[in-house]
């Protein structure tokens, strides 16, 4: 376990092996015998959950949390929860086309929705972490998911016919997001991502003019603390591929549905580094690809340079360590048979 | 007007774990009801064999997406309101559901009902409620 080569690689840096990043989220739940509902609501539950998870899987880093409910939550939004996955929103207090300041819903503190949990949960959690040399990783909602969350999928309507209002969502989502990053450093998380999973369903001009603007503060208070950015975005986003190179973060993350030699070659080309993309249901849930092969497949084509091995999206809540050890596996074979080239080690 | 209904499937990884998927089902579940009266929906998951198959029947090449009549309309695309009533129109089985259909283009989304239809269509089906 290795942050310091999570963060390199995220930077696009040569590192000595390729980096371990599992997204376990609600799949720490289900190594600690709890429910999903039970594990996000109990601080004691989160840091028993992640630091057991971090140390089954060998990570290098981890998300605290992967949940993309929380800003909105913070904001009004209503969740309905569930056993075995994260919650999911069920109110949209914008879909009426009422601005963000028409409802005078407010940017969150530390004590809005659930960030005392997960404040608290990071403060457990990070000692434990450290102890083994693993990132606590923050992860907050994009602003384009966010903006779903508030106005619902009009939103992806309003971007073509309503743009004022939905520039003014976006402006709202931008300062929301700010602040969660801010709260992700105070909680000292080396790196923190931008987890925008809807912004591969919008053209590359949309992505221009809705997306890449309203990340700039999140990066900004990032940068500013010394962190590590990285952007996440899952679904087949090779239509704005290069936006995500330039967007203005250290890294990325993509999901299975990309080829990782096509990724690789525009993030070395964007001097960015960039993560993925283990197969989430054929290979990790179902098995009806081998975890193995699927991760041998990944680190030849990822190779040594900027490259973090991750999985395609975050883990479903029962993904057996039966399955993930197939990956350790694969990441023993691969380091023994090909370890990097010599001029990585400069 | 035709009884039959337009047959709309939803290819997704799963609507309560990932976004877009989820985004792609309210933007079925949250057509008015007129238009709701016209069609039929359902989601398949690939978390599941049933939504593998699925996947694989209507050559699928990409999550979220969704088709209709069989046709893989929008792949990774969440569509905008005017455009899914579009390609709902050409695909209807008769000029009078098609014409019904397009008088509808400026009603617009409604989200009175997306929970109660998102329950219809098998939304989070794969997913233990808590």
């Amino acid at each position: 376990m290795a942050k310091q080569l999570l963060i390199d690689a995220f930077r696009g840096k040569k590192t000595s092996r390729a980096p371990w990043f599992p997204y376990a989220g609600v799949n720490c739940a289900f190594h600690i015998n709890e429910k999903a509902e039970d594990f996000l609501k109990d601080p004691a539950l989160i840091a028993k959950g992640v630091s057991t998870t971090a140390k089954l899987y060998r990570a290098d880093g981890i998300p605290l949390l992967f949940d993309l409910s929380v800003e909105a939550n913070a904001v009004g939004c209503d969740l309905k929860w569930w056993a075995d996955n994260v919650p999911s929103v069920s109110t949209h207090p914008c879909s009426g086309m009422q601005t963000p300041a028409q409802l005078g819903l407010k940017v969150p503190t530390k004590e809005s929705g659930r960030w005392p949990v997960i404040m608290e949960a990071g403060r457990q959690t990070k000692p434990l972490l450290d102890a083994m040399d693993c990132a606590m990783v923050g992860l907050h909602c994009g602003p384009l998911t966010l903006a779903s969350h508030l106005a619902g999928v009009r939103i992806f309507t309003d971007i073509y016919k309503n743009k004022p209002f939905a520039h003014e969502v976006l402006k709202f989502c931008s300062e929301v997001i700010a602040a969660s990053a801010q709260f992700y450093v105070d909680m000292g998380c080396e790196i923190i991502g931008i987890v925008d999973p809807v912004a591969s369903q919008v053209k590359a001009e949309s992505f221009e003019e809705f997306v890449t603007p309203y990340v700039q503060d999140s990066i900004k208070v990032i940068h500013a603390a010394g962190g590590t950015s990285i952007y996440l975005i899952c679904g087949d986003c090779t239509k704005v591929m290069k936006n995500v190179c330039t967007i203005g973060t250290h890294g990325f993350a993509i999901d299975e549905q990309l080829n990782l030699n096509y990724v690789r070659d525009m993030a070395r080309k964007h001097g960015v580094g960039f993560g993925g993309h283990l197969k989430l249901t054929m290979a990790l849930s179902l098995g009806l690809i081998s975890p193995r092969e699927d991760a041998i497949a990944s680190l030849a084509s990822g190779g040594t340079e900027g490259f973090v091995l991750a999985p395609g999206c975050d883990l479903p809540y029962d993904v057996s360590a039966e399955s993930m050890g197939q990956v350790l596996e694969a990441m023993d074979w691969y380091a023994e048979n090909y370890p990097a080239y010599p001029e990585t080690e400069d | 007007m035709s009884d039959r209904k337009i047959q709309i499937d939803v290819l997704t990884l799963d609507s309560v774990q990932c976004a877009a998927c989820g985004y792609m089902m309210e933007a079925i579940a949250a057509l008015p009801e007129d238009v709701q009266q016209m069609i039929d929906y359902k989601e398949w998951s690939i978390k599941t064999k049933a939504g593998i198959g699925k996947f694989t029947e209507l050559k699928g090449k990409v999550l979220p997406t969704i088709c209709i009549e069989r046709d893989l309309v929008f792949p990774s695309r969440i569509p905008q309101y005017e455009e899914l009533i579009d390609e709902m129109a050409k695909r209807a089985p008769d000029k009078a559901m098609s014409e019904r259909l397009l008088s509808l283009r400026d009603k617009g989304f409604q989200f009175d009902k997306v929970q109660e239809n998102l329950q219809k269509a098998g939304a989070g089906l794969s997913t233990r409620q808590s």
